[in-house]
């Protein structure tokens, strides 16, 4: 079977001056996957995720995202081909209204119509934020906070989301209604790369896993596999 | 919180002893005052009348720090009301005996070689020509009872505050600018009676002050009752709002096409160049208060737009017809190309400084500001640009063979300008490329991650606001006849920007009062122009004290401000 992958990263190497914060990561995203990455504290998940969104550039290797090549691409040409960054906390536009984040997602849309389904739509998946549209969003709690990172990132209509540790900092209950919204997203046909801490959580809902270590890609295998492996046990479930 | 209280009671309270406050605070007020008395600008308010005979501008101050030292006392305090208003009474005592220690070392030392303004005039001014001991104790009296009243209109409701606040400053600008409105109101019939009523040749009378300051309470106690009973009864609708503010903006207008009808050819002179800075304003909100890019070089776009209607339309060896083929063009038809040379001078501006943020930007844009202006005065420059002696002869627009040659007219030109600028300024805010500077200036990562394009919003920003600067700068050149270099000095950038955080980054009301205050009321005020800067600094620090978000904020900011407290 010759299928293509929706992303394919091939052998990246990102520098932040002379440091190699990525050395040579290769990582693939079927279509309509969930593909989780976890690692420890600064072992460069972040900056993989930076890399492919365009806001890093890559020394070297090549990101192909649906069939084109992305890596010299502007960070603003990428978000246009539907993949769209929810970054390490949250990065909301704090002074704006919920309503106003929401609509800066859809900055590049112009059908009004559609947008006002979509919002409409977001509103019923994450209806804490319904009451609050008009709240200032630097006011939210971290958890309304991180609906609306993912709330306006949907507003794009993306067809690929990349989060970065969206359960950071969240209490037990919102952590799982992050994860269920994540599935939910998934079975709308959006294919997700997600960063994770819990990596347990995170291994459970993933249809393939990938570990970074210090700038590399040390372990990979479906979401299960990775979930029993002893290595994994006990270096991020333990 | 309840172990905390039980916490706070085993220890002792944290509140320092109540003589701290109004000995800091006293001390203070009264450095302030000998710093105004020794640097000499309480000598030129001394001898600037508020209402004739009676009250100087110079008393006013001294009162105002005083009742401002009260007022800080009591909103500061924790104590009980009866002991807040002794510490109150107690911090102008301080201040007031350390006025008096001015007095009785001006007095008894010898200070005039140090500072010349520290005479026994001043002295004997301060102690209200009653003698040093007299005068001393007049001088405590007064310093402790203006700060009592400071932390009695701390302790008002406020809008009892606001109105008697206002209603004071009514009389001060009444009073102060009492030349400027007797010319306005040097018509007979009503307006003569209405002047008699309240001046005489010399300034203010108390009766005038008294009615002034009447009128202005009632009118202003009306005006916030009705506001309080329309938000309490209607629901906010915004039709009839958008209406009043229209209407508004006509009567404005229509003031600001009479006022210099009336007031005469000097205040069209001010005006005119208040409506420059407002242009200017403007433009750098664009690029500052929209985009976040702060530009500290931005006099060089005005320079371009001047030096362009220079060289196109000039009568002079530097021009352009002299030795091109192309033709010699009258005003009109070179104000777009000034516009355009100055927008893509503010394209290519933005180029090297793209990726550069912050402080950083500062830095870079202050130098890129800097090389425009030492190009023109370079000698390489020199046979195009006129080196240092600038280029002469340009000439005043015409419309028809109307020529706009005084200061009247052409204030009416740059209004008219200024109100197309406006327009222009307003619908970009709200539009798209708005929103998209909004935001790059709060997070240029994520507003990437939307797909936003960076580059092309960050140039569009320098562009358009170069664009506003040109204007503003070919103007200038037309109104002057002449450029030349000195014109375009850094204090100009740095004037501009002041103006806009003093008026409240991001909106333009706030550009209008900003330029009003630095620009406008330094000129009117000439004989305190040696303390120019003096007043800036102290503006700019108390905006940045007391309303960091500018004199009109935008509503934008006015959120953004209240987000952050409750944040
Ligand atoms: N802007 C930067 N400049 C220099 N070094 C950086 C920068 N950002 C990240 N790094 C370094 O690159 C490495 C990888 O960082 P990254 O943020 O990708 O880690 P991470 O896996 O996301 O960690 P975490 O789980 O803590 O978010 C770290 O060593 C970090 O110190
Ligand atoms: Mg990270």
């Amino acid at each position: 079977m010759t299928h293509q992958p929706l992303l394919q990263v091939k052998d990246l190497h990102v520098f932040y001056d002379q440091i190699e914060a990525l050395r040579g990561v290769s990582l693939s995203v079927d279509e309509r996957a969930i593909v989780t990455l976890i690692g420890a504290n600064g072992a460069g998940k972040s900056t993989l995720l930076r890399s492919i969104s365009g806001i890093l550039r890559a020394r070297s290797g090549s990101i192909k995202f649906a069939g084109a090549s992305i890596e010299q691409a502007p960070a603003h040409l990428i978000a246009r081909t539907g993949l769209a960054h929810v970054p390490e906390g949250r990065r909301l536009f704090a002074k704006l209204t919920v309503d106003e984040n929401l609509r800066m997602g859809a900055f590049r849309r112009n059908d009004r119509r559609a947008i006002e389904d979509d919002r409409e739509r977001l509103m019923d998946m994450f209806p804490r934020l319904r009451e609050r549209t008009a709240q200032i969003s630097g006011t939210l709690s971290g958890g309304e906070q991180q609906m609306v990172a993912m709330a306006r990132a949907l507003m794009s209509r993306p067809r690929m989301l990349l989060l970065d540790e969206p359960s950071m900092g969240l209490s037990p209950l919102m952590v799982d209604f992050v994860f269920d919204t994540i599935t939910k997203i998934n079975g709308e046909g959006i294919t997700i790369l997600l960063v994770e801490q819990n990596a347990s959580l995170a291994l459970q809902i993933a249809t393939s896993a990938y570990v970074i270590e210090s700038g590399s890609i040390s372990l990979q295998g479906s979401g299960v596999s990775l979930l029993h492996d002893e290595r994994v046990r006990e270096a991020y479930l333990g | 919180m309840q172990s905390a209280t039980q916490h706070l009671s085993w220890t002792k309270p944290l509140t320092p002893p109540a003589v701290v406050l109004p000995l800091k605070t006293g001390i203070i007020t009264g450095l302030l005052a000998i710093y105004s008395a020794a640097v000499g600008i309480l000598k030129l308010f001394f001898e600037r009348d508020v209402i004739v005979d009676t009250l100087t501008l110079g008393d006013l101050f001294l009162a105002t720090l005083a009742a401002c030292c009260g007022a800080y006392v009591w909103r500061k305090s924790t104590q009980a009301g009866h002991i807040r208003a002794a510490q109150a009474f107690a911090a102008g005592l301080i201040a007031g005996l350390i006025l008096v220690g001015l007095v009785v070392a001006v007095t008894q030392l010898n200070l005039r070689w140090m500072f010349t303004a520290l005479s026994a005039d001043l002295s004997r001014t301060l102690t209200y020509k009653q003698g040093a001991l007299a005068g001393s104790l007049m001088i405590i009296a007064a310093s402790m009872s203006a700060a009592l009243c400071g932390a009695l209109l701390m302790s008002m409701s406020d809008s009892l505050r606001r109105s008697l606040l206002w209603s004071m400053a009514c009389v001060l600008i009444a009073g102060v600018f009492q030349e400027l409105i007797q010319i306005s109101l040097r018509f007979g019939g009503a307006v003569a009676a209405i002047r008699e009523l309240l001046y005489v040749w010399g300034g203010l009378t108390v009766q005038g002050a008294a009615i002034v300051f009447f009128f202005a309470f009632v009118v202003l106690q009306a005006l916030d009752a009705r506001k309080r009973r329309g938000a309490a009864t209607t629901l906010k609708s915004p039709a009839p709002k958008a209406r009043s503010q229209l209407a508004s903006a006509l009567l404005l207008i229509a003031v600001l096409i009479a006022f210099p009808l009336v007031a005469g050819s000097y205040i069209g002179q001010v005006m005119m160049l208040v409506s420059l800075f407002v242009l200017m304003g403007m433009g750098l909100n664009i690029e500052v208060g929209l985009a976040g890019l702060l530009d500290m070089g931005f006099v060089a776009f005005f320079a371009v737009g001047a030096y362009t209607i220079a060289l196109l339309t000039a009568d002079s060896e530097y021009a352009l017809a002299q030795d091109t083929f192309l033709p010699s063009l009258n005003f009109w038809s070179a104000l777009p190309f000034a516009v355009l040379a100055a927008t893509l001078v503010g394209v290519l501006f933005g180029l090297p400084v793209l990726s550069v943020k912050g402080d950083y930007l500062a830095v870079a844009t202050l130098g890129l500001g800097e090389i425009v202006r030492v190009l023109v005065i370079s000698d390489a420059a020199k046979p195009v640009l006129g080196g240092a002696q600038g280029i002469l002869q340009i000439p005043k627009p015409h419309i028809g063979s109307f020529e706009l040659a005084d200061p009247v007219s052409l204030f009416y030109l740059t209004l008219v300008f200024v109100l197309v600028a406006a327009y222009i300024a307003w619908r970009l805010e709200g539009s798209r490329l708005g929103r998209a500077w909004m935001a790059i200036r709060d997070d240029e990562d994520v507003a990437q991650a939307l797909g936003i394009n960076l580059v092309q919003s960050k140039l569009l920003a320098y562009g358009l606001g170069a664009a506003f600067a040109g204007l503003a700068g070919a103007i200038f050149a037309t109104m002057l006849t002449s450029v030349y270099p000195h014109s375009f000095s850094l204090l100009i950038s740095i004037n501009v920007l002041a103006l806009l955080i003093v008026g409240g980054m991001g909106s333009l009301p706030g550009v209008i009062v900003g330029a009003i205050l630095l620009i406008g009321l330094p000129e009117v005020l000439r004989e305190f122009d040696e303390y120019r800067y003096l007043f800036y600094g102290a503006l700019l620090i108390v905006v940045m004290r007391v309303r960091p978000e500018g004199l009109w904020p935008s509503p934008q900011r006015k959120r953004e401000l209240r987000a952050a407290e409750k944040g």
